[in-house]
């Protein structure tokens, strides 16, 4: 729809078609950003509007899930995005992924994240995990 | 003889399979035995360098009887896994110990070597026969336990804002006050150090998948078994995900582990996130529906819905 309307769309954005968000394995996206992914949006057919019934009720569980534990893993959890979207809301479409680009470049390349210094810090807080010495 | 060994012949007459420990291990700390007879059950014991969570071996049991002495965060991995119907709940005989803690046998050995004497009495540890602080070497997921029998009547209230005498819950502290970048380098220098030995998933007893896991297929192939930080790190992703909703904090996968990668910060973190969305906890109601199986039609309203 976006696309038969010749909407603009972000350059940088690569669509990966998938028949509905049920198949969204969270690892799909966790295996995209260790690949290099900046960002990573996830759009579906609203709740209530699913082609198999029940695909996105599944979905909004697990996104909603990886979304809360991406800060666990290192990973800023503003580079990813869940929305629904349905096939008819071009417009909506072209809005979500400009406003998700925008946002992925504010953010710079995955790791931009990393300050300098951590990975020494790391290193030592590891040292004294493996020594067994309380950090007292 | 012991109460738990004559409840362990007991309960031997009906299964003739019964899974304990027997003081075998190196510096005479617990190991896993497996008991047929009762005179081979003699030699059972529970103290807290029983750590192990024997329930590991219980769908490689599924379909003969068989009785397991279990703490109870052992328990709670049963009652998952017969959740789970990986276990049938009918033939698990369950022969539950009281305790007060299990130790951390790894970190009172990387202190004062490895096979040091360990003697505790349920109150005061020695190591080599010289008294030590308990609390700091006991295994941090007991600190937290609610079904730990306080070792001493009225306990011992750690007051507020001091530092955590155990080098564990220090950590924890650590990585929650990190930003996200740096909690990314912390795990990146953590998964360098991993060698892929998968003791981790071995040790898990939610890890039942054997030859049909991810981690090892080739088409898709989600991660190979190359030693590099990179794997490592798709290899946990992987076990926290295939997790979710299941684990029970049982405190196994980094208890196994022979590098000490603090794995149970992430577990830990994703208990609690399924605690906030779900309400739930696994391993609590063998009848619960896990709530990454289900959805909620009206509920669960994310992202604006
Ligand atoms: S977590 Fe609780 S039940 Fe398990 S070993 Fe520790 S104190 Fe015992
Ligand atoms: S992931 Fe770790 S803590 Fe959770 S059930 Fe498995 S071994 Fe236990
Ligand atoms: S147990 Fe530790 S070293 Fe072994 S594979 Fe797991 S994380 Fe890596």
């Amino acid at each position: 729809m976006a696309g038969t309307a010749r909407m603009k769309q972000p350059g940088d954005l690569r669509v990966i078609r998938l028949p509905c968000t049920g198949r969204v394995n969270p690892l799909l996206i966790l295996k995209a950003f260790m690949e290099g992914a900046d960002g990573v949006l996830v759009s579906g057919c609203h709740p209530g509007d699913c082609h198999y019934n029940v695909g996105n009720y599944h979905a909004r569980r697990r996104l909603e899930l990886l979304q809360r534990m991406l800060p666990a893993f290192g990973i800023d959890p503003g580079r990813f995005h869940y929305t629904w979207v349905s096939a008819s809301e071009g417009s909506r479409w072209a809005g979500v992924v400009s406003d998700f680009t925008r946002r992925i470049e504010a953010l710079g390349k995955i790791g931009a994240e990393v300050p300098a210094n951590a990975l020494a810090k790391a290193e030592q807080t590891a040292m004294t995990d493996a020594t067994g010495k309380t950090t007292s | 003889m012991s109460e738990l060994v004559s409840t362990i012949q007991k309960v031997l007459a009906e299964t003739g399979l019964v899974l304990g420990w027997s003081a075998t291990g190196a510096g005479g700390v617990a190991a896993p035995e497996r008991f047929h007879t009762a005179e081979e059950a003699e030699v059972a014991i529970f103290d807290s360098t029983c750590v192990h969570n024997l329930s590991v071996h219980l769908p490689r049991l599924k379909g003969r009887a068989v009785g397991i002495v279990a703490k109870a965060c052992d328990a709670r991995s049963i009652v998952e896994l017969i959740a789970e119907r990986e276990v049938d709940g009918d033939q698990v005989r369950v022969i539950e110990v009281s305790c007060t803690d299990t130790l951390d046998v790894k970190a009172i050995w990387r202190r004062y070597g490895y096979g040091a004497l360990i003697e505790d009495d349920g109150s005061e540890l020695r190591v080599n026969g010289e008294p030590v602080e308990r609390e700091a070497f006991v295994q941090a997921k007991c600190l937290d336990c609610e079904d730990r029998q306080p070792a001493t009547p009225a306990g011992k209230p750690v007051p507020s804002g001091s530092k955590p005498a155990n080098a564990r819950q220090q950590l924890r502290e650590d990585f929650q006050a990190m930003s996200v970048g740096e909690r990314r380098a912390f795990w990146r220098e953590q998964y360098a150090r991993c060698i892929r030995c998968h003791a981790c998933r071995e040790a898990c007893p939610m890890c039942y998948c054997r030859d049909v896991c991810i981690m090892q297929t080739t088409d898709p192939h989600w991660t190979g078994g190359g030693i590099n930080t990179a794997e490592a790190e798709m290899m946990q992703l992987i076990r926290v995900n295939h997790l979710a909703g299941r684990c029970t904090a049982c405190g196994e996968c980094e208890r196994a582990c022979p590098v000490g990668i603090p794995l149970m910060l992430l577990m830990e973190e994703q208990n609690r996130a399924i605690e906030e969305m779900f309400d739930y906890r696994a391993g609590v109601d063998p009848e619960a529906k896990p709530p990454l199986l289900t959805f909620d039609i009206k509920g669960d309203s994310w992202d604006g819905e």
